[in-house]
């Protein structure tokens, strides 16, 4: 029972670190928009590994804008968000979808761009499912924005699955960052 | 194993004169050690004497074949080792090929066995007899011949044959296992001997290769890779190296194979994940499931008639099995709201799978194919998952975390005897056991 309570402590205190680091996120002063020539030359092993690798951007920033809020945090700094899921769901909450519109016509005005679209997992569970499972968010994301006008041709749907996620470790605050559809604009 | 010649000539008595001189015996004997492993009352007691050798240039290759062979019978799981008497080659007694058997009656074993090592120019011969104790019967007797370089395989020819003697069935002896290890950076396929020996490395794609699954005559190699970017199912022919992908878009996961040229996976060229059963060279045969969501690893019963798979149609995943003709479909498991990674036991009768259980942790339990005698057979030792059976059926691998990283572990398929396959850095994970390589 002790052992209970002091798991329910831990995962409070998790919670609440959680809540206040989100805030700092959002509190953090835009930094200056700095054009930057659009992404390095892109090998077939570069290409590969944006799409396998994951890796904190520490070069220098390749977007046009850098947007914050939902959708938006260090693994998140292309021009179009990521949608996150509630556990063993692909459903798309009302942030989800929000977010989905914002891509949608970000995609809509920038007809020569293409986005591929990782679906990922939380470590709980199987990995076999969870790969069925990265699949099913990346595609009802897809499925939303196509709806919106993009054509389905521009959008590349596949899952990782728990093999890549974003934070490492067990709890909640973890678990939710690795529940995404990850947007990545070529 | 097919290296490996046996000389009738130096056979005492063959195990098929055996069989025609003294019949009803032998069969009496046979159903009585197979009554004694259908009922599970227990291991049958053995005393394994060490070998005898002529001379002193012999006893090395003696001491590592006495070796292979009490590690061999001990990982199966079906004999306990009984210590030998002091007295067990005393001329007084009751006294048979020079063993005494009224030493050997002394100890709580039922059946004695032991042999010599001859080492000739060549090869290595390995000559051995197996008695039953309390009728000082020789039961049977024979000779493996082999290189230097090849004592694993006669220590382990001749415990397949005394398996298969007193179970009436083949022994795990020359299966393979395949499982995924990240040791080198990159998840990777690698396969090693069913006692952990052996690791060799099958994949090299610098990528995320995932649940392999050999064919059951070992020819074909099926697997989920990324390395085109996203998950696409390949089988590899392992003796010309070519390998072919599921061409269609979308997901490619989880194979399993019904027979030697056809297997089945989830793929979701069509929208939804369905299963289907594809042939060697990855062409769609036929569409297995119908229904909106997750349809997932297949496992196959030993006729193929019949397959399991995890279904979220009830909501939550659950098993269900399906009758591949009529497309009959029952639903197997209602304890528990998340069961995955079916595995058909060979004997046909039992899946196991892993449920993963409200506090959290994933487990491994078995429940008939009818869906009654759901049992446990992992608790309280981290996350345990990824069952597959043993080509016999006695033993389950499966991957486990109870040390803090996933390692490959074996249990009986009762769950007794936990214990970890192989070490190895890194982790290890969805182990699959080969069937039988005869």
């Amino acid at each position: 029972m002790k052992k209970e309570i002091g798991v329910i402590i831990v995962s409070v205190l998790m919670v609440m670190g959680g809540c206040s680091s989100q805030k700092v996120a959002t509190n953090t002063s835009t930094p200056k928009v700095t054009p930057t020539s659009p992404a390095t030359v892109e090998t077939p092993s570069s290409k590969r590994s944006s799409t396998i690798k994951r890796s904190v951007p520490a070069t220098a920033p390749q977007v046009q804008q850098m947007p914050s809020g939902y959708g938006f945090d260090q693994w998140q700094t292309g021009p179009i968000g990521d949608v996150f899921f509630g556990y063993d769901s692909s459903a798309l909450s009302t942030e989800a979808q929000e977010q989905l519109q914002k891509n949608a016509a970000w995609l809509v005005s920038n007809t020569n761009k293409t986005a591929v679209i990782e679906g990922h997992c939380d470590s709980r569970g199987t990995s076999e499912y969870n790969l069925a499972l990265g699949e099913r968010r990346a595609s009802s994301s897809k499925e939303y924005i196509t709806r919106l006008g993009v054509a389905p041709s521009r959008l590349d749907a596949i899952s990782l699955g728990e093999e890549r996620p974003f934070a490492l470790g067990t709890g909640e605050e973890a678990w939710l960052k690795n529940r995404r559809a990850h947007f990545i604009v070529k | 194993m097919r290296l490996l010649k046996r000389y009738a000539a130096i056979i005492l008595l063959a195990i098929s004169a055996l069989h025609t001189l003294s019949l009803p015996l032998v069969a009496e004997e046979m159903d009585k050690y197979i009554a004694i492993q259908k009922e599970g009352t227990g291991n049958i007691p053995l005393v394994l004497n060490t070998l005898d050798v002529r001379s002193k240039n012999d006893a090395d290759t003696a001491r590592s074949l006495d070796a292979v062979l009490r590690a061999g019978l001990e990982f199966t799981d079906i004999f306990t080792l009984v210590p030998a008497p002091l007295n067990l080659k005393s001329s007084v007694g009751n006294n048979r090929g020079g063993v005494n058997f009224s030493a050997l009656n002394t100890v709580e074993a039922e059946i004695y066995v032991g042999g010599k090592v001859t080492k000739k120019a060549d090869g290595v011969t390995l000559t051995m007899e197996v008695y039953d104790i309390s009728g000082s019967k020789l039961l049977f007797t024979q000779a493996y011949t082999g290189g230097e370089q090849q004592l694993r395989a006669l220590g382990h020819a001749f415990c397949a044959d005394l398996i298969e003697f007193f179970t009436g069935k083949s022994s795990v002896f020359g299966s393979k296992i395949v499982f995924v290890s990240n040791h080198r950076g990159f998840k990777e396929i690698y396969q090693c001997d069913f006692d952990g020996f052996g690791v060799e490395q099958l994949t090299i794609l610098h990528s995320i290769t995932l649940t392999p699954a050999f064919s059951p005559d070992g020819h074909y190699l099926a697997y989920t890779d990324f390395s085109s970017g996203r998950s696409k199912l390949t089988i590899k022919n392992l003796a010309s190296k070519q390998s072919f992908t599921v061409a269609n878009s979308g997901i490619g996961i989880d194979p399993a194979w019904r027979n030697n040229s056809e297997l089945a996976t989830t793929l979701s060229f069509e929208g939804d994940q369905e299963i289907y059963l594809i042939n060697t060279q990855g062409k769609v045969l036929r569409r297995i499931t119908k229904n909106d969501g997750i349809d997932l690893s297949p496992t196959f019963s030993p006729d193929g008639r019949y397959v399991a798979y995890v279904s979220e149609r009830s909501g939550q995943p659950q098993i269900f099995t399906q009758a591949i003709e009529s497309g009959a479909i029952k639903r197997v498991t209602f304890s528990g709201n998340y069961n995955t990674q079916p595995a058909w036991s060979p004997t046909g009768d039992k899946l196991a799978f892993t449920m993963r259980e409200n506090s959290g942790a994933l487990n491994i339990f078995v429940v008939n194919t009818d869906g009654s005698g759901l049992t446990r057979l992992t608790e309280n030792s981290g996350n345990n998952e990824s069952p597959s059976w043993s080509p016999d059926g006695r033993m389950i691998v499966f991957t486990s975390n109870r040390q803090g990283q996933k390692k490959l572990f074996v249990m009986s398929a009762t769950g007794k005897n936990q214990r970890q396959l192989l070490r190895l850095a890194g982790e290890q994970m969805q182990p699959s056991w080969s069937l039988f390589t005869k």
